[in-house]
């Protein structure tokens, strides 16, 4: 495998040319890695899913590459001094692609869909903050009690509880706005107000797209969309290398090859991803129960050599669960610093002065067993006898979730831009276990902190409570704190304006073009005539 | 013909026994399908719900009998996770399977039967030295690493083929040269021993006494008598490559069965994964079937009643 892209180094850079256009008209994606589940919004709860998703419909919000909220289908929105009542503005003159007009009744029946107790959606729970939506859900309602149509360009939603971040659920793939006729095969020929209209997929192969040109914001630039579905990372860079692809996300087994090579480098651009590489302590279970216990194994671990050495350097320290990308995270605080003498130290005054023993969870994806590897020599190392399970990741989610792992190595994607939805899921104590929180953490200040952020409208105060909630968390370390994933993609030199998207579906490609050959010589590539005009 | 009918009928408890294995492996297998369904997200209440819905909490014997009835109907079920027909998925993807695996046979048999035979007639000497050396590389190469150079040469240096995707032959050249590498080199080995064993019988110093020329002496004696072992070779290479050339489509990105049935099985879609293993049992089977009638009629001696 090195071998293979050390070849693959030296064969690229001989030939790496200066082509700075391309003779394609159709944009082509190679992010996605498997097949999207199904066009459907209610069904979306995978990143393909949810980027195509992102595509097609809208939502009342959206966000932009750098994740912040912007207005969608909602041109405006006023919230209630209390924060329960919003009443969103809907755009108007907006056209579903068959045409039919959109309105406030669509809205009210695209939740209803998305929350009807028969569908086999599972993020639904996104849209529970609306009132009643949970018993709707589960049904116990004819309606959604929180959603009123009061013209035919105006919703009022009520909330259970107030929910400062509740503007960003709604740009989520989930609460997405689908016309009122469904078709029965509406995953697979979805319908909606979007920016792309869907016009074929080849399942495990691609997705093709071809602008609207009636889109509200403005059509998009360019005149289609593939997204590629390219299974193995070495297959992308080999078609992103042949010109046949405009975007890849780097493999983080090649980072250093890139950022080393003076050709390549300018094509990068790197952007922090809302991902969190963590332990879960479990602190409920023997020793771990002890505070000074998990700050030891924080101690006792070279966090940043495991950065530098096991993942090329792409992820940012972590001193909390905030990442850096979102309001609330803390640069000047600084991770627990590796100090085997304070952890020896730590475990003696917890009372364990000839160490303990753990057991140390991890799915079977390869990076995340060498980096379970490193951290138990370290543990072992200062007495912290480590034991390493291996399990498939639904396997060892579902122990961690019911309470059986000491600690679980795994790693946490937002839904939603937002510090909550790491503090929150990962450390409040209501969603213990299965809602998220394997640390079994529960402190009555952290838990008052967050619900108060949560709350909070005011952006200034709310920013601080997040921060004071993270650091509360901190320095009980419920669990070892690792690093924040950062994305790198490398970018044709002939594709402009495309910015790397902080949240998976902040990117839709509006502005988005190519620089291409003179029409003279416009003959289409050989793989947009294969996959675009024949049909197989 | 009474053979035939015999055999396809004793295909239905070979089917069955295969399915009472996958629908009891899966139901071991540790990972419950709701988990990997729903990822990190959801309560207690969507994963009973869920659970209910897809009838897992039913006893076992009422879920297999529900799954034989169904399958006797010819209904493999829907996807839990896409709600797609399992019969429309396999249908759309079997015949890329197919296509892949009929161009690596194709290509196997034609370059390691002719590097056999020239190598049986002259051993020792130059062209069967090359056709060892190609051997020992097919067979020591995994596919997954000469599909990645593959693709290194011929697409990203030479940029003379795509380096995947599904299309028409230009896509169809390397992976098919991937897969049929390792059935290159086991066919010209076994028709290369096979071959130096009928030159020696009896039967050809007799052909050549005769005075017939070599060539017909080569293919009409000699190859007719080591085509055993050859279409033993080709007919369990071909079942494998039907059932599941999965680093190949994964490598160049080939919408096959081989690729679905592994997403299937990360995401525990137990319809799907139970619905192509039993397909892929009945391929296999009847791939079986084919390679017997082949033999009889390779060899007459050999008959079935």
């Amino acid at each position: 495998m090195r071998l293979a892209l050390a070849l693959c180094l030296l064969t690229t850079a001989a030939c790496y040319g200066d082509e700075t256009t391309t003779n394609r008209r159709t944009l082509i994606d190679s992010r996605d890695n498997y097949d999207p589940r199904s066009l459907d919004p209610a069904l979306s709860t995978d990143v393909p899913t949810g980027r195509a998703v992102g595509y097609v419909f809208d939502g009342l919000t959206r966000f932009s590459p750098a994740a912040e909220v912007e207005p969608g289908l909602a041109v405006r929105w006023e919230v209630t001094q209390d924060g329960l009542t919003y009443a969103f503005h809907l755009r108007r003159h907006v056209r579903f692609h068959d045409g039919t007009p959109f309105g406030a009744r669509d809205v009210v029946h695209s939740w209803e869909r998305a929350l009807d107790p028969t569908s086999k959606s599972s993020a639904s729970e996104f849209l529970y903050p609306i009132k009643g939506a949970r018993e709707f859900h589960g049904g116990k309602a004819t309606a959604i009690a929180g959603l009123a149509v009061r013209d035919d360009s105006t919703i009022v939603v009520t909330l259970e509880q107030p929910l400062a971040a509740f503007t960003k659920l709604l740009a989520m793939p989930v609460a997405a706005i689908v016309p009122q006729r469904i078709t029965p095969n509406f995953g697979e020929r979805p319908v909606g107000t979007g920016p792309w209209r869907l016009i074929d997929w080849r399942h495990d192969d691609y997705l093709l797209f071809a602008r609207n040109d009636q889109y509200f914001l403005g059509a998009a630039k360019a005149e289609s969309l593939q997204a590629r579905i390219i299974a193995e990372p070495s297959t992308s860079v080999a078609e992103f290398e042949s010109g046949n692809v405009d975007v890849l996300q780097i493999p983080a087994g090649q980072t250093r090859e890139w950022e080393e090579d003076e050709s390549r480098r300018p094509l990068l651009s790197s952007t922090p991803a809302l991902e969190l590489v963590y332990v879960g302590i479990n602190t409920t279970r023997g020793p771990l129960r002890d505070p000074r216990v998990r700050q030891a194994i924080n101690y006792a671990v070279d966090i940043t050599t495991i950065i530098d050495r096991l993942v090329s350097g792409r992820g940012t320290r972590a001193a909390g669960v905030i990442p850096p990308a979102l309001a609330g995270y803390d640069s000047t605080r600084r991770g627990y610093p590796y100090d085997t003498t304070k952890a020896r130290q730590l475990l003696a005054a917890a009372g364990y002065p000839n160490g303990i023993d753990v057991e140390l969870w991890c799915s079977m994806t390869p990076i995340y067993v060498r980096i379970a590897e490193t951290i138990q020599a370290y543990l072992n190392a200062v007495g912290i006898r480590t034991k390493v399970v291996q399990r498939e990741s639904a396997a060892s989610r579902a122990a961690a979730r019911k309470g059986e792992t000491d600690m679980i190595l795994k790693d946490w994607y937002a839904d939603y831009p937002d510090a909550e939805n790491f503090l929150f899921p990962l450390l409040y104590s209501g969603n213990k276990g299965s809602g998220g929180n394997v640390s079994f953490y529960a402190n009555a200040r952290f838990d008052s902190t967050v619900m108060a952020a949560r709350r909070e409208l005011d952006e200034r105060k709310r920013v601080a409570l997040l921060r004071g909630a993270d650091s509360i968390a901190f320095a009980d370390a419920p669990m070892m704190f690792l690093y924040f994933y950062n994305e790198l993609y490398a970018v044709q030199p002939w594709v402009k304006g495309f910015r790397p998207p902080v949240i998976f579906n902040g990117q839709r490609w509006l502005d988005v073009t190519m620089s291409n050959r003179a029409p003279g010589d416009s003959t289409l590539a050989p793989r947009t005539t294969s996959s675009t005009a024949t049909p197989h | 013909m009474a053979f035939l009918l015999r055999r396809l009928l004793l295909a239905v408890p070979t089917l069955f026994g295969v399915l009472v294995v996958a629908f009891m492996l899966l139901y071991i297998a540790p990972g419950d399908p709701v988990q990997a369904m729903i990822g990190e997200h959801a309560d207690e209440e969507t994963i009973a719900r869920l659970r209910a819905q897809l009838h897992l909490d039913d006893p076992l014997p009422q879920r297999f009998g529900h799954y034989v009835a169904s399958v006797a109907r010819g209904d493999l079920g829907r996807s839990y996770v896409t709600n797609r027909p399992i019969t429309q998925d396999i249908r759309e993807r079997f015949p890329k399977t197919l296509q892949l695996a009929g161009a690596a046979m194709l290509l196997a048999a034609v370059v390691g039967i002719t590097l056999g035979v020239f190598s049986a007639r002259a051993p020792g000497g130059l062209v069967d030295r090359l056709s060892l050396g190609i051997a020992y590389l097919g067979i020591s190469f995994p596919v997954y690493w000469v599909g990645l150079l593959l693709i290194l040469l011929f697409a990203v240096t030479l940029r003379v083929l795509p380096p995947s995707g599904y299309g028409r032959l230009r896509f169809l050249v390397l992976p098919a040269l991937a897969l049929g590498m390792r059935s290159i080199a086991f066919l010209a080995r076994m028709t290369r021993s096979a071959m130096l064993e009928s030159l020696g019988a009896d039967y050809v110093r007799t052909a050549r006494a005769k005075g017939l020329a070599e060539r017909v002496v080569t293919l009409k004696h000699a190859l007719r008598n080591a085509l055993i072992p050859i279409i033993t070779v080709l007919g369990l290479d071909f079942g494998a490559y039907l059932t599941g050339s999965i680093l190949t489509e994964t490598v160049f990105s080939w919408p096959g069965i081989g690729r679905y049935v592994v997403n299937a099985i990360g995401r525990r879609d137990l319809p799907a994964i139970q619905g192509t293993v039993l397909f892929l049992s009945a391929v296999f089977v009847l791939v079986n079937l084919i390679t017997d009638l082949a033999y009889a009629k390779a060899d007459p001696r050999v008959s079935y009643h």
